[in-house]
């Protein structure tokens, strides 16, 4: 015989503007159905405009785990999801900036509906919001997606991650799976309004581990640090 | 003006209507009162405004279909199954299992289907019959772990939500039902002011301190009193000369909505102590979600219709199986 326990919907009792952007929000029935039918439209989309092609699936752990990858453009997060499958891809959540997808509501039900986000507040997370997410991750067996550079290159090259990726993974079981995307600045440049055809490819490396890491400011600059470094040896050789 | 004198045909029609306008306007009275005197305090004030309000919305909404027609009946009797489902599998955990929630859909979608088609063979069949699809519905996803406690938690919501409430949409299908669906929605809910308001003058002693800690024994006695004789008087006036016209038995339907209200309240208070939260929702100001406002109908929609269904039936006039076209 199992515990079982009453467990209420984490984001219950919140008005419906405030339930999109929470940290606690859990898709029902309709909002399951919603997203299902927007991420099988994703992987036409990303199949008949980019030729998506994926190496690496293999190392794809079971949920949860956090998958980190470089940031060129807008079509990086519906990649990276267009990439997972079952399970994974039904608990995966893009990190989204807050002050991008969340401030109007009608943006905010798109985000939180369709692309599934859950909202960050660049300089203004909160050690609460921080705690949530990573409980989150691992009780709730989710898949969180980051781009660490914290905003889109504007050529192209990857920037410095940020350390706050730490926060979510430095002393706990849950791996990260690092990815490179090539193509996704020339399909889609910050400069464009809208994307054009090109081939992406996402690379998927094996994941690393940061059980042993201390969870605090220097181990979050190590998670970083050997993220990035296991994310820019994935890019392939010109 | 045919459709008028259908909507407003039976004078037990025409008197509910008046007197739900009338009690509105002087409970607006009695407040305006409270606050131009300074009677009540500003806390107070406010909860019994936002409590009008609100009831001042709903009502016309509760009303309007009943006023209208079977099909209107039936439609807001679905949606407020749905809407009902909603909160509660959200406030149970039970919408993160969507097959399960999906049975239970389709099921609140048959049965309300079935009342449409006026096919009380079907409309009976599928309590067994989503019964037997919840419980095998989890079974493919091979996780025995918590099956006993989602499958009775979808039984139970399809019971309440599905089969309990369609019964007042099947009621709809008789052609004089009216006065009495008028009746039992009105009932229920001055059955919630008459225990608040007898509760609040005499006082004493707790009905059930930890299952709703402000409910009183007198609040539960003065409402059965209230509603038994008011249901029995009106109910009197719109059985007149049919097997029901009998004081016992009318009485007897008078306290089933009155015993019934309160049993559903006091359902949805264990539910919400077993959970821990306050309120399902917060759709309704001064009330919190649908389930804290429709809780008390839930039981007495089921317990009301066999009662009636035992002595007179219900539609046996009407055309039966309307859009199946069976025998």
């Amino acid at each position: 015989m199992s515990d079982w326990k009453i467990k209420p919907a984490r984001d219950l009792g919140l008005p419906t503007a405030e339930r999109l952007r929470s940290h606690g929000r859990e898709a029902g029935l309709v909002g399951g159905l919603l997203q299902g039918g927007w991420r099988r439209l994703v992987r036409l989309y990303m199949a008949v405009m980019h030729r998506f092609a994926v190496t690496g699936r293999e190392h794809l752990p079971p949920p949860p785990f956090v998958i980190v990858a470089n940031h060129a453009s807008h079509l990086d997060a519906l990649a990276v999801g267009a990439a997972l499958r079952g399970p994974a891809a039904r608990r995966a959540h893009a990190l989204a900036a807050g002050d991008t997808f969340f401030t109007s509501t009608p943006m905010a039900a798109f985000a939180a509906y369709a692309i599934n986000a859950l909202p960050v507040w660049r300089r203004r997370t909160r050690p609460k919001d921080l705690a949530t997410l990573r409980a989150r991750l691992e009780e709730d067996g989710l898949v969180f997606i980051l781009f660490p550079e914290g905003t889109r290159s504007r050529d192209g090259a990857m920037a410095a991650f940020q350390p706050g990726l730490g926060a979510f993974v430095a002393g706990s079981p849950v791996p990260v799976v690092p990815c490179w995307l090539e193509g996704a600045h020339a399909a889609w440049p910050p400069q464009r309004r809208w994307p054009r055809p090109g081939r992406l490819h996402l690379h998927i490396g094996p994941p690393l581990s940061f059980a042993e890491t201390p969870q605090d400011r220097a181990g979050w600059t190590q998670v970083a640090a050997q993220c990035e470094a296991a994310v820019r040896a994935l890019e392939p050789r010109r | 003006m045919r459709g008028w004198d259908i909507a407003f045909g039976h004078p037990v029609t025409q008197g509910l209507v008046a007197a739900t306008i009338g009690i509105l306007l002087l409970a607006a009275a009695v407040i305006g009162a409270l606050t131009v005197t300074g009677r009540a305090s500003p806390a107070l004030r406010r909860e019994l405004w936002l409590r009008l309000a609100s009831w001042a919305v709903l009502l016309p909404l509760i009303m309007a279909p009943i006023l209208l027609g079977r099909e209107w009946v039936i439609a807001a009797v679905t949606l407020l199954g749905l809407a009902c489902l909603r909160e509660y599998d959200r406030a149970t955990g039970l919408f993160r299992e969507h097959w399960l929630v999906a049975v239970v859909v389709l099921g609140i979608l048959a049965v309300n289907f079935a009342a449409l088609d006026h096919w009380y063979g079907f409309f009976v069949a599928l309590w067994p019959l989503t019964v037997t699809v919840i419980a095998v519905a989890s079974i493919p996803l091979d996780r025995p772990a918590g099956y006993i406690q989602r499958t009775a938690l979808a039984i139970f919501a399809y019971m309440l939500f599905g089969a309990g409430l369609a019964h007042l949409g099947y009621m709809a299908n008789d052609p004089n039902y009216r006065p009495l669906l008028l009746l039992l929605v009105l009932a229920v809910g001055l059955n919630d002011v008459a225990a608040f308001t007898s509760g609040k003058l005499i006082g004493g002693r707790k009905l059930l301190p930890a299952t709703s800690p402000n409910k009183t024994l007198s609040g539960a006695l003065g409402a059965l009193v209230c509603t038994t004789l008011l249901v029995a008087y009106v109910a009197g006036l719109i059985f007149e000369g049919t097997p029901m016209d009998s004081t016992w038995k009318l009485l007897a339907l008078g306290a089933l909505v009155s015993i019934g209200g309160q049993a559903g309240d006091l359902m949805l208070s264990s539910i919400k102590r077993d959970i821990g939260i306050k309120d399902m929702g917060v759709l309704l100001p001064g009330h919190g979600g649908i389930l804290d406002r429709f809780n008390s109908l839930l039981l007495v929609a089921p317990a009301t219709f066999h009662l009636i269904q035992f002595y007179i039936g219900w539609g046996l006039d009407a055309p039966t199986r309307i859009l199946t076209g069976g025998p």
